[in-house]
């Protein structure tokens, strides 16, 4: 039976939750006057009294920062590599069904990709190529959902493994290197390396934060006291000064070659310092794993790693799950911090292009627009990691008692 | 389950023996001596009940059959292999014990299904369709095959209770350990789970049970252990240990219960 066959109208029901007492009512009109005021200030300043040519002029910079032009054909191969990877996982995560956010996302993606080159006032070639990527993830979305059965059940499960090894070929597209003209670090800059300073710690404080809760809650006193050692330095010191200090002896610490330069460095540093707090999330999910699980396992004669990957991690992990995606959102946003030790992220490419004469007081245009493509990013990486903490959590989402 | 005698014909000849527990001491950590030198043999096919006020240290002593607890003095020799301090050895006793505990302990994350399928691909390395064969099977002996593709949480306690026996059974033990399988299940279940149990005791499973329903120590059990305050008290054939108890502790410990 369909439930909305029972349930008040949505108009009555929008009532009744917006002004069901007379106070409900005030206070409903009070904040729908507050918000037009401000829509209406924010829109009037945005189209009249602001200048966008400021982010007209400096779009490419904003996005990669001083990339070579020439080489700049393997971002937009990558981004489209992306983008129909990100749409396949999309696809296979609903199946054929389009549920309502689907559509919504679905919408608004195509929006944007019709309207932000044409206010960045960009070349039709690049407008181009905007709707083709855009187009490729829908279609990449719709031809995994529509097909996605007829895959033998292994690729299915283990499509995921596409996303790292897409992850190392990304990185040496950007990088250079087998063939590929080499692009230095310090060429890479704006959206693109906080992109990837941010993916980069993502990824490894992830499994690195696993092993020190694990680590912490060893029988092995040298580990334990190891992992708490690190876990409660690292969380009793602010990030800028492990920056700084991750500049001037990373170089030494991590042996030949990982930490190249300033950029490796500071992922590293990022990475380092968004694993202690990750750990601290896991080791909450392991707190509350009821001593009964392991010695089921062990009964049954799984050994420790086993146990430990098959009936541990798994249900730790998902408890830990919403506060680790919180950690990552942090640590997106921490990239910003990366300027102030002089790389040109997003924020350090916003404040040159800010300190250059001819923009001089279009600070407001830049900072929106920061603003808005943090927003962006955190938006798209909380709703990916929803979609899997929703998939993760079948077995207690369809829990009868 | 009601004239059930216990199974008299197994006696008539010397059958090998599959525990064989001897002046067993164990303190826990923080200094407490909770088994205080106690001895126990278990013959092939034989249904021994653990009975005893709570505290005395019943999850205690069967728990060092699989290794869950250590011990610090004596020696435990399951199916011919001695319990110690190797590893290998602890391992090798766990994949031919099953054990069944009172809060069923069934991994949450798993369907019915693989939650019987994990240990035996895992451990005993077997292939995933064989194993699911059987597995289905056995949740039918227990009669609960249609809910293979359920999570636990979907079930209810008895049903849970009896996954957790089909999952033990999945390993092929030649040894079972019931840690108070019963209660923490409704009254209303507790039937459909000592049915399973008896089912298998018929079978001619070994089985060591922790319980405190009296019917199932009368007529499945071929002898029943009285545990106080870390000691075995008493160790007789049910008729005689209901009836006729020898020991203070048994008769106190009888009084209180009924
Ligand atoms: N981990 C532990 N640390 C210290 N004491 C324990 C621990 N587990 C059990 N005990 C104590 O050992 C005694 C026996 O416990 P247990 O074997 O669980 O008894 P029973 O199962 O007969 O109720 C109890 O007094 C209990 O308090
Ligand atoms: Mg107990």
């Amino acid at each position: 039976m369909d439930p909305r066959l029972k349930s008040p109208s949505r108009l009555a029901r929008l009532r009744r939750d917006l002004f069901g007492t007379p106070l409900d009512g005030a206070i409903t009109i009070a904040l729908l006057a507050a918000l037009g005021a401000g829509a209406q200030a924010l829109l009037n300043w945005a189209l009249s009294r602001a200048d966008w040519a400021v982010i007209q002029a400096n779009s490419t910079l904003l996005a990669v920062g001083r990339y070579p032009m020439a080489q700049q054909w393997r971002l937009w191969l990558l981004t489209g590599l992306l983008c129909s990877a990100t749409g396949a996982s999309w696809g296979l995560l609903r199946r054929r069904s389009w549920p309502r956010n689907d559509r919504i996302a679905a919408g608004l993606l195509l929006a944007m990709a019709l309207v932000v080159p044409a206010a960045l006032e960009l070349g039709l070639d690049v407008r181009a190529r905007w709707w083709a990527i855009a187009g490729l993830l829908l279609l990449a979305r719709w031809a995994a959902g529509r097909w996605s059965h007829r895959l033998p059940l292994i690729c299915q499960k283990l499509w995921p493994l596409a996303w790292p090894g897409l992850y190392v070929l990304g990185l040496g597209l950007i990088g250079g290197g087998l063939g590929l003209q080499p692009v230095r670090t310090s060429q890479w800059g704006g959206l693109l390396l906080t992109l990837i300073e941010a993916s980069f710690a993502i990824v490894l404080c992830f499994p690195l934060g696993i092993a020190l809760a694990l680590g912490r809650r060893s029988e092995l006193p040298l580990l334990r006291w190891g992992s708490t050692i690190y876990i409660e330095f690292i969380r009793g010191a602010p990030l800028i000064t492990l920056l700084f200090l991750g500049q001037n002896i990373l170089g030494f610490l991590l042996p030949g070659g990982l930490a190249p330069d300033r950029v490796w460095r500071a992922a590293w540093v990022l990475t380092f310092f968004a694993a202690a707090y990750v750990a601290e999330a896991v080791r909450a999910g392991l707190t509350a794993l009821p001593r009964g699980q392991v010695e089921a396992a062990r009964s049954l004669g799984l050994n420790s790693l086993q146990t430990v990957l098959h009936v541990v991690l798994p249900q730790a992990l998902r408890v830990a799950l919403p506060a680790t995606v919180g950690q990552f959102i942090t640590l997106l946003q921490d990239t910003t911090l990366l300027s102030l030790i002089g790389l040109l992220d997003l924020l350090g490419t916003a404040r040159a292009i800010m300190a250059n004469p001819d923009f001089l007081g279009r600070n407001a245009e830049v900072y929106l627009v920061l603003a808005v493509l943090f927003w962006c990013c955190c938006a798209a990486l909380g709703l990916g990691c929803r979609a899997l903490e929703h998939r993760l959590n079948r077995h207690s989402s369809t829990a009868s008692r | 389950m009601t004239q059930v005698s216990p199974l008299q014909a197994k006696d008539r000849e010397p059958r090998a023996v599959m525990i064989e527990a001897r002046n067993v001491e164990k303190w826990y950590p923080n200094g407490y001596h909770a088994l205080r030198g106690v001895d126990l043999t278990v013959h092939q096919g034989e249904v021994v009940v653990i009975m005893g006020p709570s505290g005395s240290g019943k999850s205690t002593f069967l728990r060092t059959f699989n290794g869950l607890e250590e011990f610090q003095s004596g020696s435990i020799v399951i199916d011919g292999m001695a319990l110690g301090n190797d590893l290998r050895q602890i391992g090798a006793v766990r994949r031919e014990v099953g054990m069944v505990f009172q809060q069923f302990n069934l991994f949450p994350h798993l369907t019915v299904l693989d939650n019987l399928t994990l240990a035996p691909t895992l451990v005993r390395g077997r292939s995933k369709a064989q194993v699911q064969h059987q597995a289905l099977e056995l949740l039918e002996r227990v009669g609960i095959h249609e809910q293979a593709h359920k999570y636990p949480g979907q079930l209810s306690g008895g049903q849970q209770q009896r996954v957790a026996i089909a999952r033990s059974l999945c390993m092929e033990p030649r040894l079972m350990l019931f840690d108070e399988p019963t209660s923490a299940l409704d009254p209303e279940m507790v039937q459909e789970v000592l049915l399973v149990m008896l089912e298998l005791a018929r079978g001619g499973m070994t089985m060591v049970v922790v319980t405190h329903e009296l019917r199932f120590a009368r007529q499945v059990a071929d002898r029943v252990v009285l545990m106080a305050e870390g000691e075995v008290v008493e160790i007789a054939p049910p008729e005689q240990f209901f009836n006729t108890p020898q020991h203070p502790r048994s008769k106190q410990f009888l009084s209180q219960i009924s």
